[in-house]
């Protein structure tokens, strides 16, 4: 318990700097693909946790993030739709008889066409969550939904790549 | 009162959610310049150490290639340093007049390379074909015989010194007028031989050995140098007789090359000649 604790936390702080210090300087397409892969930390998070701190989690990562980059507020309230949203997600596509106690939302545990469907539709939503708010500042409307769609599928690439470069099944549940 | 204590209960997650949502909207939308500067001002002091941080270990990871970089702009800078730079020489002087016609003029050279220690020695010049210098020229210093222009690039010529297994050279005494035939027996670059005077010919030690003129390379009495010493033998005809060279190989450093501007003629006549004369032999 106290080791899922960590390992998340530091998971979460990881891809924040690795966001924040790696993605965000390569710009493919000048700045066209954007993925905010961040958010992996996010739907990481275990399928009990419970609802409020999801929610307190994502704000504190949203939070940080605006630190980092964008105009306060952005990204928290990105990141809030997205706590608010990951474990309705999850209860909507979840079996028949509820996850099992070792069960995590990963390609390993979960198969990845369970995870594609869960990992696309919340990066969906926060992404276009995200972009349409700087939108209101910015920019025309079709460049940004090029841009959203090709920040999402590569934002899902990396985070599945991620857990087949990262995650063997031994360590999974963790 | 207990039916909302239950709505807040049951929807709990959701206040929640809505509470933090409006709170990050409010900051967005109420982030006018003076706020998004305060909220960065105080962002920027630890995400600015993070980041300066990056800043280094980016500048560490690319010094292999900031040395490349210096190193090339090294080699750019230094190859323009004046000793580097080589002035094509094309001077030379002339003198004009219609009634002493010149012979020979000299063109100046610097002595780029010089060896002494081997039997066949070479010195190369900086100067080539676009300076003027052509094979087969006279080489002096100093008034003194150095040797002949065997090879030519654009911008250097090798000459064979006296100091050449290969070097003969038409000298004469300088009193009588006796020629006979300057050679290098090897060794010590200071002294040379000259073979074929006659032992009627009186030699003195000190006596001095300049060029003949005979060859077209040196204009006549170009300083050689003064006999050293006679180590005649009573069974021989002439004279064996060894000179100490005028010229100091070992400091050499400037040279002039003489050019014959009468050789082309020279030889056509001379070829002319032969030509009539192997005519007449058939």
């Amino acid at each position: 318990m106290a080791l899922t604790v960590i390992n998340n936390i530091f998971r979460i702080l990881f891809l924040i700097l690795l966001q924040n210090l790696v993605v965000n300087r390569m710009q493919p397409l000048d700045g066209l693909i954007l993925p905010w892969i961040y958010i992996f930390g996010i739907l990481m998070l275990p399928f009990e946790t419970p609802r409020w701190l999801t929610l307190l989690i994502s704000f504190a990562v949203g939070w940080i993030m605006d630190f980092f980059s964008g105009p306060p507020g952005l990204h928290t309230s990105a990141c809030l739709l997205l706590g608010f949203l990951q474990p309705l997600i999850q209860r909507l596509f979840s079996p028949r008889e509820g996850y099992e106690i070792n069960q995590r939302p990963t390609v390993q545990s979960m198969g990845l066409p369970w995870y594609l469907t869960y990992a696309g539709i919340l990066t969906l939503i926060h992404h276009t969550w995200l972009f349409f708010m700087e939108v209101l500042r910015f920019s025309d409307f079709f460049y940004q939904l090029l841009h959203i769609v090709l920040s999402v599928a590569a934002t899902l690439f990396l985070m599945t790549i991620g857990q087949y470069l990262i995650y063997t099944s031994k360590n999974s549940d963790q | 009162m207990r039916n909302i204590l239950n709505l807040i209960q049951r929807y709990y997650v959701f206040l929640l959610f809505l509470t933090l949502q409006g709170f990050a909207l409010y900051v967005f939308f109420n982030n006018n310049n003076y706020a998004r500067a305060e909220f960065i001002n105080h962002s920027r002091d630890w995400v600015g150490s993070i980041y300066s941080k990056r800043t280094q270990l980016k500048e560490y990871l690319m010094l292999g290639e900031i040395n490349d970089r210096l190193s090339l702009e090294n080699a750019i800078l230094r190859s323009k340093l004046p000793e580097n730079v080589m002035v094509v020489d094309t001077s030379s002087f002339e003198m004009r007049d219609t009634l002493a016609f010149q012979r020979y003029i000299y063109r100046n050279a610097k002595v780029e390379n010089i060896t002494l220690n081997r039997e066949r020695n070479y010195i190369m010049l900086n100067r080539g074909t676009i300076g003027g210098i052509e094979p087969e020229m006279g080489v002096i210093s100093n008034g003194s015989i150095v040797g002949i222009v065997r090879s030519v690039s654009e911008h250097f010529s090798v000459v064979m010194p006296i100091l050449h297994s290969k070097f003969q050279g038409s000298v004469k005494m300088k009193g009588s007028g006796d020629f006979g035939l300057l050679v290098w027996p090897g060794g010590d670059p200071e002294i040379a031989n000259v073979k074929e005077i006659p032992k009627h010919v009186k030699v003195e030690i000190g006596d001095t050995v300049v060029t003949t003129g005979y060859s077209s390379k040196f204009p006549a009495n170009i300083m050689v140098g003064f006999v050293e010493s006679l180590d005649d033998r009573a069974e021989e005809n002439f004279h064996r007789i060894s000179i100490r060279l005028s010229t100091d190989f070992r400091k050499l450093d400037y040279v002039q090359v003489i050019d014959d501007l009468l050789k082309e003629e020279e030889d056509k006549l001379l070829e002319e000649t032969e030509a009539a004369d192997g005519a007449n032999g058939n």
